[in-house]
């Protein structure tokens, strides 16, 4: 049970921070659906000075931290600068970069593992000794330092968007941009800003992942749909931080329950496959969008690109 | 107004030169990255992947080696095709990489655990996948539901039923299923006579013909039919669809239904070829739909075009398989892939920075004829 | 003593490929007056304006503020020399409240932090200065049009603007509004703000300007003082010759009923409440009924559910005498009932499709242009196009096949005008017909509306425009929060009259 509670939970902070970043990215009117492949490269920064870098303790979370942070941010500018500066189709570059991710992150490990030893062309990379820095044990929980992230930033996110300057800006730019440049905001600066945010966000969402319960991550994989779940959460959760934080608890507990069913014995005894318990937080999301979407409240200019000429 | 318009006006042409420029940056990207993972093979590399079948000095093994990039290249036509099709109708198929699982899982399922024929094995994958495409149709219809994110969650129960399905046709030799030749043979796609231009190249069946006919169905119903014309005005005004009296729901979930057909088409022609096995343990979406998406936009959202964009992506991909491994990996090519699509994001910008170019010189020519003839006239004037 | 100019500008001229927007134009606003500036849609105001805001800038001429020459590259320039506006479509974000569109861009902040209390109580303590009555925490979504019009002013008025321009404000409000604002415009100019009104209503202008600046086609006409001159003058100046105000039409001859509305009742789409409450009328052959009322009370609802965009929540329509209720769209247009739509690139037209194509929208499945294999037969598409634009006069840049976005928006509307009359429709619906035209097409489809009557045809006009209203229907309906609160004689009632009824004043 412990058990549960402890994967439910991880996996509620992934896809609350991915969530997260979704959301302040669409709340600026850029939706993002590369939040896939940003995951992919922030989990590959992170993992990467997991393996390379000799520290230990809070110097190897904080360098693990900002080497995911980094990484997403980087990447998802790309993504700005397609959808912002030059109008291209969001979903088509949304979905290029999500390719593009784990293209690139298989690309970059295999090589390093071949440069390092000829022999080995696998895309994996293993953190099982530094991935302790960030592990507590209270009592048998283990507590992964990424979820007080997770709910740190929650609050952050939260503050960020309603209780700033910058956040009204922020939401002003996805749901009326005209109207936000008519009073002298830099519309495509905002936008850069909510999309970079969403990079940050993404990438520390994607070592979450990979740090949550394993201790090996093959890249060739990417993240298994993660980001699209955590976009699932988002319009669960209705753009708002907390609504979200409460939907990624619900679909936490689904995905847990694929790592966990065999420590159930009653589940274990259902004549049910496994392949059914990693269905089951798709499923679920599928059924939940079918309830959820008729009266969804996304912000209304997201998706547009910005042209100054249009009024 | 009949003055000749500049060949760089067209748009055909324009699409055409977009996809070109896409190519050669994706191929210097990758040649980039080649370069920095090492130098002294890079150039070797890009060439093999570009070379693919070209390395072999003999003609029928070139020939032989031709024939299996077709036989790979025909599902990623119809993949293609799928996410082209949806997206006239502005629909983004993303769940295309599902729907193909399900052509497979029903189409070996049928051959392997029932013995089918392969007609039957064909149809009753495409049903499977038009299904999964119709269902994501009435989530959109309906439910308002994003079709790209319900798309990927198909994609993800898709691959995960079909390992389940095909658990049972497993050989116990590896983690793949058997293959048809040695247990399933009324199930294999006759080849036509086929494989015999390509130096005896078994894999060389129906599918290859099948995929290049289903491209120019699809250019026909969208091009010329009553049936394109409304699902064409669906997809890019949906309002006005719904105002002319057009059942917007109807075709939105008529569109997913055959792009959803069409991708499968290609996984169950792909499998019922006997090119590869199913992997039961999968745990990635198979490639091939979301490569799909690149050949699209890559032939210019053209159903001729798709099929030389795909052939193309094969062709690299498979070269891709010809890297020295020592030093790289095959997944350049995906790479290479991948960059192509970012890039065809923005052949719309590439298109109006393009017509800007070519206002601006034209506004250019009219200023100075207009400057040239007011000085004419002050000249007049002074004699 | 006259009084300096406040803004100045002059001789400015801005080109774009293929025309020449202003050509020439002098602009200048004195400190405390009512400024109009009158022209058609296409005379160059907006451009104008945009000129100001440093959206565009000028090939030639100069700005001056108080005598000084200024550089106006961004609308923040603009903003910094005390130049504010309301523009016609609202730039408020709906589901922000009042205060927070005001701060928006200007916001009090100690580390980025929002503070908002000084700003609320300067907020409400300018709304009673001006009597503008503006709650400070509503949401625009839920508030008046009018309300969120003194929204837009509270904003110029919260950043100090000397200088305020209305764009076309008069169009989205009733009688009682426009009167309300008039007032409060003259309240403004009174503590010496000056104002440019943009409008091309002549009477508005006459009550409220002291001097109008007049464009046509570019170019600048004139300025002229109000007091020394006439409705007529100005018209003239405007449209470049004599101007009927009155549709020439004979009275009306009804006879058969061709549309019964029996106690209609529509949901909204945004709330759960009914846009349409229990409507009954009913359409006869050779009359023009028109649904007058202020934009939002039901009259699209109204429509979109004797169309059959939108189900009925109860009642029954019976078209022709036949029972439509729950027929579909295509069914009613085929039995002959035609809809100029209210938004014509939300449902008028497909705009990536070429304009023949969008002229058989409503007809493309017949035989004469679908084949029975299911293929187009696009020869006669284009024949029967190019009919209808001869016919209709619709001009594009390349015929038949450009594309409609493409097209200037008085030829889309004549384009839809045109597919819709020449399905010679028992019954027309038309909404709004001659938004956004110039006077000369607004004569022609109104010639056109009259024609389709006078044929023995139903015409069921739905209109803002309350001039629109009183040159062309036969008989009035107003409509008030989805409610049909009136039915007036046109010939017996006065514009006044109508507005107590649209703003809920009265009812009958």
């Amino acid at each position: 049970m412990l058990l549960l509670i402890q994967y439910t939970l991880i996996f509620a902070s992934v896809l609350l921070l991915v969530a997260l970043g979704g959301c302040v990215s669409e709340h600026s009117g850029v939706i993002n659906l590369g939040l896939e492949g940003i995951m992919v490269i922030g989990a590959l920064g992170g993992a990467l000075v997991m393996k390379f870098l000799p520290a230990t303790g809070f110097v190897m979370f904080l360098c693990v931290l900002l080497a995911a942070v980094a990484f997403g941010v980087i990447y998802s500018s790309l993504l700005a600068v397609a959808c912002i500066n030059l109008k291209a189709d969001q979903t088509i570059v949304g979905t290029a970069l999500n390719m593009l991710g784990t293209a690139l992150a298989t690309v970059v490990v295999k090589s390093m593992n071949t440069a390092l030893n000829p022999d080995d062309h696998s895309s994996e990379i293993e953190y099982i000794k530094a991935k302790k820095a960030f592990l507590t044990n209270i009592g048998k929980f283990e507590l992964n330092w990424f979820m007080i992230v997770a709910v740190v930033l929650l609050i952050v996110v939260f503050v960020l968007l309603y209780k700033t300057k910058f956040g009204l800006r922020l939401r002003a730019c996805g749901e009326h941009p005209q109207a936000a440049a008519s009073v002298g905001i830099n519309v495509f600066t905002m936008r850069w800003a909510g999309v970079l945010l969403s990079g940050l966000l993404g990438g520390i969402g994607g070592i979450t992942y990979i740090t949550a319960g394993v201790s090996t991550w093959k890249f060739e994989n990417g993240v298994a749909g993660f980001g699209f779940l955590a976009l699932a959460v988002m319009i669960f959760g209705a753009w708002d931080p907390f609504r979200i934080a409460g939907a990624a608890l619900i679909f936490g507990l689904f995905r847990a329950l694929g790592n966990v069913y065999n420590g159930f014995d009653f589940l274990k005894n259902l004549p049910i496959p496994s392949a059914v318990y990693n269905m089951l937080p798709y499923i679920v999301c599928l059924i939940v969008l079918a309830f959820t979407s008729k009266n969804s409240r996304a912000p209304k200019a997201e998706g547009i690109p910005y042209d100054k000429g249009m009024r | 107004m009949k003055e000749k318009q500049s060949i760089l006006r067209n748009d055909g042409f324009q699409t055409f030169a977009a996809s070109i420029v896409c190519i050669l940056l994706g191929l210097i990207v990758g040649y980039l990255a080649l370069l920095i993972i090492n130098a002294e093979g890079a150039w070797d590399a890009i060439v093999n992947v570009m070379k693919n079948f070209f390395k072999y000095p003999s003609a029928a093994a070139r020939m032989k080696y031709f024939g299996s990039t077709l036989a790979k290249t025909a599902p990623l036509i119809l993949c293609s095709l799928s996410v082209l099709f949806a997206y006239k109708v502005g629909l983004f198929n993303i769940g295309a990489a599902g729907q193909y699982c399900l052509g497979v899982a029903l189409a070996l399922y049928l051959a392997l655990a029932k013995g089918m024929a392969w007609p039957v094995c064909l149809l009753a994958g495409i049903l499977a996948g038009a299904l999964s495409g119709a269902l994501c149709g009435v989530l959109r219809a309906y439910c308002n539901v994003n079709v790209v994110i319900s798309g990927i969650m198909l994609n993800w129960i898709s691959l995960y039923g079909t390992n389940m399905l095909l658990k049972p046709c497993m050989d116990p030799a590896g983690k793949d299923t058997f293959r048809l030749v040695n247990k399933a043979k009324q199930a294999i796609l006759p080849t036509l006579g086929l494989d015999k231009l390509f130096s005896n190249n078994q894999y060389v069946t129906l599918a290859i013909p099948l995929a290049v006919i289903m491209a120019i169905i699809v250019w026909i119903v969208l091009d010329k039919t009553k049936l394109g014309f409304e699902l064409k005005a669906t997809g890019n005004n949906l309002n006005a669809a719904k105002y002319c009296g057009m059942k917007e729901n109807r075709n939105i979930i008529l569109t997913m239904f055959i792009a959803g057909a069409l991708a499968a088409m290609g996984g169950a022609l792909y499998f019922l070829s006997d090119v590869e096995q199913w992997n039961v343990n999968a745990s990635a979406v198979p490639g091939m739909g979301f490569n799909g998406i690149a050949a699209a936009f890559l032939g210019g959202l053209n159903p001729i075009g798709c099929i030389f964009s795909s052939y193309f992506i094969t062709h690299i991909t498979v070269g891709g398989g010809n890297v020295d491994l020592s030093h790289y990996c095959a997944q350049i090519a995906d790479f290479i892939s991948a960059v192509i699509i970012y890039l065809c994001g923005f052949v719309l910008f590439f298109k109006t920075f393009l017509n800007q170019r070519l206002n601006k010189a034209e506004e250019r020519k009219i200023e100075r004829a207009r400057a040239l003839a007011n000085d004419a006239n002050k000249e007049g004037g002074k004699a | 003593m006259e009084k300096p100019y406040a803004i100045e500008m002059l001789n400015i001229t801005k080109r774009f490929p293929g025309i020449i927007a202003n050509d020439n134009i002098t602009l200048q606003l004195r400190k405390g007056e009512i400024h109009a500036l009158l022209g058609e849609n296409g005379a160059g105001k907006s451009t104008l304006m945009s000129v100001l805001f440093g959206l565009y800038q000028p090939e030639e001429g100069v700005i001056k503020k108080d005598g000084e020459v200024v550089k106006i590259n961004d609308p923040n320039d603009a903003n910094r020399l005390g130049i504010g506006m309301v523009h016609q479509h609202f730039k408020l974000v709906e589901c922000f409240s009042v205060l927070d569109n005001i701060i928006l861009g200007v916001e009090p902040n100690t580390a980025g932090f929002l503070q908002t209390k000084e700003a609320r109580e300067k907020v409400v303590a300018l709304s009673e200065k001006y009597g503008l009555h503006v709650d400070p925490d509503a949401i625009i979504e839920d508030i008046t049009v009018g309300m969120q019009q003194r929204t837009e002013i509270l904003k110029m008025l919260y950043r100090d603007n000397e200088i305020l321009i209305f764009d076309e404000p008069t169009a989205v409000l009733t009688p009682q509004e426009i009167e309300e604002l008039m007032q409060i415009m003259k309240g403004l100019a009174k503590e010496g703000k000056s104002i440019l009104f943009i409008s091309h209503k002549l009477n508005e202008i006459m009550e409220v300007a002291d001097r109008c600046t007049v464009l046509r086609k570019g170019k600048y006409i004139g300025t002229v003082d109000i007091a020394n001159t006439t409705k007529e003058e100005l018209s003239r100046m405007m449209v470049g010759r004599d101007v009927e105000f009155v549709v020439h039409k004979d009275p009306a001859k009804p006879t058969d009923v061709v549309l019964d509305v029996k106690n209609m009742t529509v949901a909204s789409k945004a709330h759960n409440n009914n846009a349409v409450k229990d409507v009954s009328f009913q359409v006869r052959r050779g009359e023009i009924v028109c649904i007058a009322g202020i934009d939002g009370n039901g009259q699209t609802e109204l429509v979109y559910g004797i169309s059959g965009l939108e189900p009925l929540k109860s009642g029954s329509l019976i078209f022709n005498g036949q029972d439509i209720t729950h027929m579909p769209i295509r069914k009613r247009s085929v039995m002959g009932m035609s809809h100029i739509p209210e938004d014509r690139h939300k449902h008028g037209l497909v705009l990536d499709y070429s304009l023949e194509n969008n002229m058989v929208l409503q007809r493309y499945f017949e035989p004469e242009f679908t084949n029975k294999a299911g293929f187009l037969r696009k020869d006669n598409i284009r024949k029967y196009a190019e009919r209808l634009i001869e016919e209709y006069d619709v001009r594009s840049g390349q015929g038949p096949i450009t594309p409609a976005r493409a097209m200037s928006g008085g030829n889309q509307q004549k384009a839809i005008v045109a597919r819709e009359i020449d399905k010679n429709p028992l019954l027309l619906i038309a909404v709004q017909p001659t938004r956004g035209l110039d006077v000369g097409a607004i004569e022609n489809i109104h010639r056109q509306i009259v024609a389709h009557r006078d044929a023995g045809n139903g015409v069921l006009l739905v209109s803002l425009e309350l001039d629109e209203v009183m040159a062309l229907s036969d008989r009035i309906l107003v409509m008030y929060e989805g409610e049909i609160v009136a039915e007036l004689d046109p010939k017996k009632t006065t514009v006044e009259e109508m507005g107590l009824y649209m703003a809920g004043a009265k009812r009958q």
